[in-house]
């Protein structure tokens, strides 16, 4: 073979292999993506895309002063926030006695993972009807406790606590499978060291568990910021924004207007920011996972 | 390319033979059987029966429905309508004709009419299938609201029987004493509610056929047109563009406060819907249309009930306008698709119909042969269609103009300030329908 | 600790862990199979009965299947699925393969590529893609359903961990036998990297068989419906007689993944582990 029979041939193989997967990848991400730049400063309807008028950043400069854009972000860094408050201590604790030798560990692992596959629209589902005021499930059972029902998604107050709750429900298996491979990757002597040593149970959960867990919490919160950002079904399915938009999601938002509200230019607008947003957490989050903390 | 072939081929005769499924000629349909799509909301017209009579009179038609829940069905079409991918035959929301007319959804239909059927379709039905002059549907049916009671439970609250004439009509203030005298339990513990949750839209509170009503109510048509009394009784502009000034009026804050009311202060009703209240005797009464009627009548509910005109408060309303069945405009059997709804729409379908339903037709040659719209308790129904009736607000977005009230209705049965809320629809009313 | 109180703690932990989370899914599967009233009456007071039907009836199940097309949702959704995770595999083994394997200038720019749209949200991306699509006809169409997702970013990262791991040592010794990239790749790299493709194939198929958002825009007409979309359309609380249909569907739709899981559940928390974002 020429040596550039040889050249081509090494570049055919490479399209070969490389190529399909990035035609795919520059077909249908970074085309849309560039498309939303550009869709995000015209205004249009699905209808008849064709047919634009080009109104620069006026977008913008909406989406940045409307309340209910505003809102929107609130209310899904809100959902973000308080999931990973409440999952972070829940499933470390729910890790921390599967990694034990206490009883029913490969059942409770199952149950609690459950949740985990099953889909959002499922869950969504599941809890409408738990959560529904008259004839909900919860309610119920908060009844046969002796404790005040409750108003759930009808609440103002109360209906972003209710999706965080659900979305805790769903998540904790996931949370405690990421803590417990973290704690089955302490070194068993450093803690038979320290048992030596006479420290108790407590303090070697203070001083050698939990430091060395921090990059498994900085993985959990991660994925749980992931999720959170992605939350659609909720408000989909559940509560359409939500009392007063107190869970309209950011995707939701986006598909409401593009798609209900008939404004795709304004719903661009603001999957750019919201893009930009996420690009941003992520780069800080990928930075934070990089350090190493070695033992 | 060994394997290639065999797969071809088969794909090949795979299509072939469901094309060829679709145009097999019997003795019976030369052509084949033409299949239309229908799109329909659950537990409404076009029901099974209807469906069936069309198709024994032409065999070689077939319809495939698909449904969604009615809180559902203007987002589906919206959504379809983006796609491309509208089924032939519509099932929609009557207001809705101009914002779908306008974005060419429907295909005009008055050349399907037949001498005579223009001037026998009431005006005001008319009026809402119109959009430029055009005509896209027929209509199918009329509904108003009225207020059923469970008078075995009145009766024992010590409560006098309500009114059975317009004139002598309850106002709202009396309507909320009988609630809240015929409500047993308070609190978390209700046993009975005084009114039941509505069952329209999605069964949250705030849907705009049912609720909107609360505003209105409170308004003036004959006060001066620049007045918010006129105007809070109007909804929206003429032109169906602006709300500012429409929909947040003093009046209107001043109804939105009483609807408020009734879930968080007096709390006579709840604030999620239970299926079935009325009927299952958890509730005195509901605000419903005329179908119960028939409904109450084919499966006793094991009680007494009656019918009373709907409350009001300054100025007697009701909405009209109901579901209406429309062709889109891009379907390939435009004409068999039309032949569908206007036998379904008029003739002796809908005879049967609105005999069987309890409906209020909207032919006029159709009155003559009810007897029983002129009987209690349709009658109720078809006089305060006649004497009360408007449509809701008309506008050619009036599909968003619906989500985005029935949302701001809905949070505000939730405890949201009157004025606050109506201020944000307004807002994001002005981003859709300036457009 | 004592034997005794490790029990007890055990055993409490158990049944906390069986209410609350098993709970749901028992209310849900059992009134699948109740009318509609007795759904009602056994929810107060709180007892056994709310989570076992005790005059069981089919009627929900079947009349999922005949008016809410649940068998033809079932159908489309393992029709997608399947090709999501076939397709999937296939570009991402050969993209990773490339990329570890084969050196080329411009190997670090491709994965650069790749590694920011890993980042993008498919949430922001719904509707210019939704345009893309309808641009190429496949609005509407099942294919238009996946083929957006089979270059996963998720899954060449996952795959090109483990090629990286594998030995050259392989390469070196089939190369002097004469083998070029594609028979490498056949025989000697696919073998050894079993363990990752399955854990790839189970959560793209869980990925997709979950999908929603973008089902929910790019399907609309009835005969394209997916499970998930399907029991999203009958979700009316205010609504009769719906209920026991609605539960029904969201117990049809879950108990494939149950059972997939279930089996493989070693390959799902691995994998579900590793998934990161896409997941």
């Amino acid at each position: 073979m020429t040596r550039t029979a040889r050249k081509v041939a090494h570049w055919a193989t490479i399209l070969a292999f490389v190529g399909p997967f990035l035609g795919f990848l520059l077909v249908f991400q970074y085309w849309p993506l560039v498309q939303m730049v550009n869709d995000s400063l015209y205004d249009f309807s699905l209808l008849n895309p064709a047919r634009r008028t080009f109104v620069g950043i006026e977008n913008y400069t909406w989406a940045f002063t409307d309340p209910d854009r505003i809102q929107a972000f609130q209310v899904t860094f809100g959902l973000a926030i308080g999931t990973i408050c409440l999952i972070l201590p829940v499933s470390f604790l729910l890790a921390v006695y599967l990694n034990g030798k206490l009883p029913a560990r490969g059942i409770i692992r199952t149950i609690v993972f459950l949740p985990v596959i099953t889909s959002a629209v499922v869950i969504a589902t599941m809890w409408t009807f738990l959560l529904d005021a008259n004839n909900g499930l919860l309610n119920s059972a908060l009844t046969a406790l002796g404790l005040p029902r409750g108003l759930f998604l009808t609440d103002k107050v109360q209906a972003l606590p209710s999706v965080i709750m659900m979305t805790l429900w769903q998540q904790t298996g996931f949370a405690t499978v990421l803590f417990l491979s973290g704690l089955q990757g302490i070194p068993q002597e450093l803690e038979d060291a320290a048992h030596v040593d006479g420290a108790t149970a407590w303090q070697r959960l203070r001083f050698i568990t939990v430091p060395l867990l921090i990059r498994t919490t900085v993985f959990v919160v991660v994925i749980m910021t992931a999720f959170a950002l992605q939350a659609f079904a909720p408000a989909l399915i559940m509560t359409g924004g939500g009392p007063e938009g107190m869970t309209n999601f950011v995707a939701y938002d986006i598909y409401k207007l593009a798609f209900i509200l008939e404004a795709p230019g304004l719903a661009s607008a603001v999957s750019v920011i919201f893009t930009l947003i996420v690009l941003a957490i992520s780069l800080l989050q990928m930075r934070l996972l990089r350090a190493r903390w070695n033992y | 390319m060994r394997r290639i072939l065999p797969v071809a081929a088969l794909a090949g005769m795979l299509s072939l033979a469901s094309h060829a499924e679709a145009q097999t000629a019997t003795a019976q349909c030369p052509n084949g059987v033409t299949t239309l799509s229908l799109l329909k909301p659950l537990n409404n017209p076009v029901f099974p029966e209807q469906i069936a009579a069309y198709r024994a009179l032409n065999p070689c038609v077939s319809i495939d429905v698909s449904e969604v829940p009615f809180g559902q069905l203007a987002d589906k079409i919206s959504v379809l309508a983006a796609a491309g991918t509208l089924p032939d035959i519509l099932v929609y929301d009557g207001p809705n004709t101009q914002s779908y007319a306008s974005a060419g959804i429907l295909e005009p239909m008055e050349r399907f009419f037949p001498p005579g059927l223009r001037e026998d379709i009431l005006p005001a039905t008319l009026a809402e299938h119109s959009f430029e002059g055009r005509i896209y549907s027929p209509g199918l049916q009329q509904t108003t609201l009225a207020l059923f009671y469970n008078a075995d439970m009145l009766r024992a609250a010590g409560i006098a029987e309500p009114p059975r004439t317009l004139d002598q009509a309850w106002t709202w203030p009396q309507a909320m004493e009988a609630f809240a005298r015929c409500q047993q339990g308070s609190g978390d513990n209700v046993t009975v509610w005084g009114l039941a949750p509505s069952r329209f839209g999605t069964g949250q509170p705030g849907f705009v056929y049912r609720d909107l009503l609360f505003l209105r109510t409170f308004g003036n048509p004959t006060a001066p047109q620049d007045s918010t009394a006129f105007r809070t009784f109007f909804g929206i502009s003429p032109d169906g563009r602006t709300a500012q000034g429409w929909l947040n009026t003093p009046e209107a804050v001043q109804g939105a406060t009483f609807f408020r009311d009734m879930f968080n202060t007096a709390r006579i009703t709840p604030r999620s819907g239970i299926p079935n209240a009325f009927q299952d005797g958890k509730a005195c009464f509901t605000i419903d249309v005329s179908f119960l009627v028939a409904g109450l009548r084919t499966r006793d509910p094991g009680f007494a009930w009656g019918v009373t005109p709907l409350p009001h408060a300054r100025t007697p309303i009701v909405h009209t306008g109901s579901l209406t069945l429309g062709v889109s405009a891009r379907s390939r059997h435009v004409e068999e698709a039309a032949r569908f709804v206007m036998a379904v729409s008029t003739g002796p379908i809908a005879l049967q119909y609105a005999r069987t339903s309890g409906t209020l037709p909207v032919l006029l040659s159709l009155y003559p042969q009810l007897p029983a719209l002129g009987e209690y308790p349709l009658n109720i129904f078809a006089q305060a269609l006649r004497e009360w009736g408007h449509p809701r607000p008309p506008s050619s977005r009036f599909a968003q103009y619906d989500k985005i009230v029935s949302d701001a209705l809905r949070d505000i049965a939730y405890g949201a300030d009157p004025k606050t809320r109506l201020d944000a629809a307004v807002r994001s009313l002005a981003l859709v329908l300036r457009r | 600790m004592p034997r005794i109180l490790r029990l007890g703690l055990g055993l409490v932990v158990l049944l906390v862990v069986v209410a609350v989370f098993l709970g749901p899914y028992a209310w849900i599967a059992a009134s699948s199979f109740k009318p509609q009233d007795e759904i009602f009456r056994d929810l107060e007071p709180l007892s056994w009965r709310t989570f076992w039907p005790t005059s069981p009836t089919i009627e929900n199940v079947v009349h999922l299947f005949e008016n809410r097309r649940m068998g033809r949702a079932l159908l489309n959704s393992a029709i997608v699925s399947t090709c999501q995770v076939i397709l999937t595999l296939v570009l991402c083994s050969t993209a990773a393969y490339g990329l570890t394997r084969i050196r080329f200038r411009g190997a670090n720019l491709v994965f650069a590529l790749v590694l920011m749209t890993f980042l993008l949200p498919l949430e922001s991306l719904v509707v210019p893609l939704y345009m893309t699509v309808s641009g190429l006809s496949l609005q509407d169409t099942l294919i238009g359903a996946f083929i957006p997702w089979i270059a996963s970013p998720f899954g060449m990262f996952l795959l090109r961990q483990y090629f990286e791991e594998l030995p050259r040592e392989l390469d070196e010794a089939a190369r002097l036998d004469g083998a070029g990239h594609f028979r490498i790749f056949w025989s000697i790299v696919l073998p050894n990297v079993r363990v990752p493709m399955v854990t790839l194939a189970l959560v793209t198929f869980l990925f997709s068989w979950n999908a929603f958002l973008w089902p929910l825009v790019i399907l609309s007409s009835p005969g394209n419906t997916v499970v998930q979309i399907a029991i999203a359309q009958s979700v009316a609380p205010g609504q009769l007689p719906n209920w026991g249909e609605t539960f029904a569907g969201a117990t049809v739709a879950t108990v494939p993944l149950i059972l997939l899981f279930l089996f493989l559940q070693r390959f799902f928390v691995r994998g579900v582990a590793l998934s990161g974002v896409k997941g």
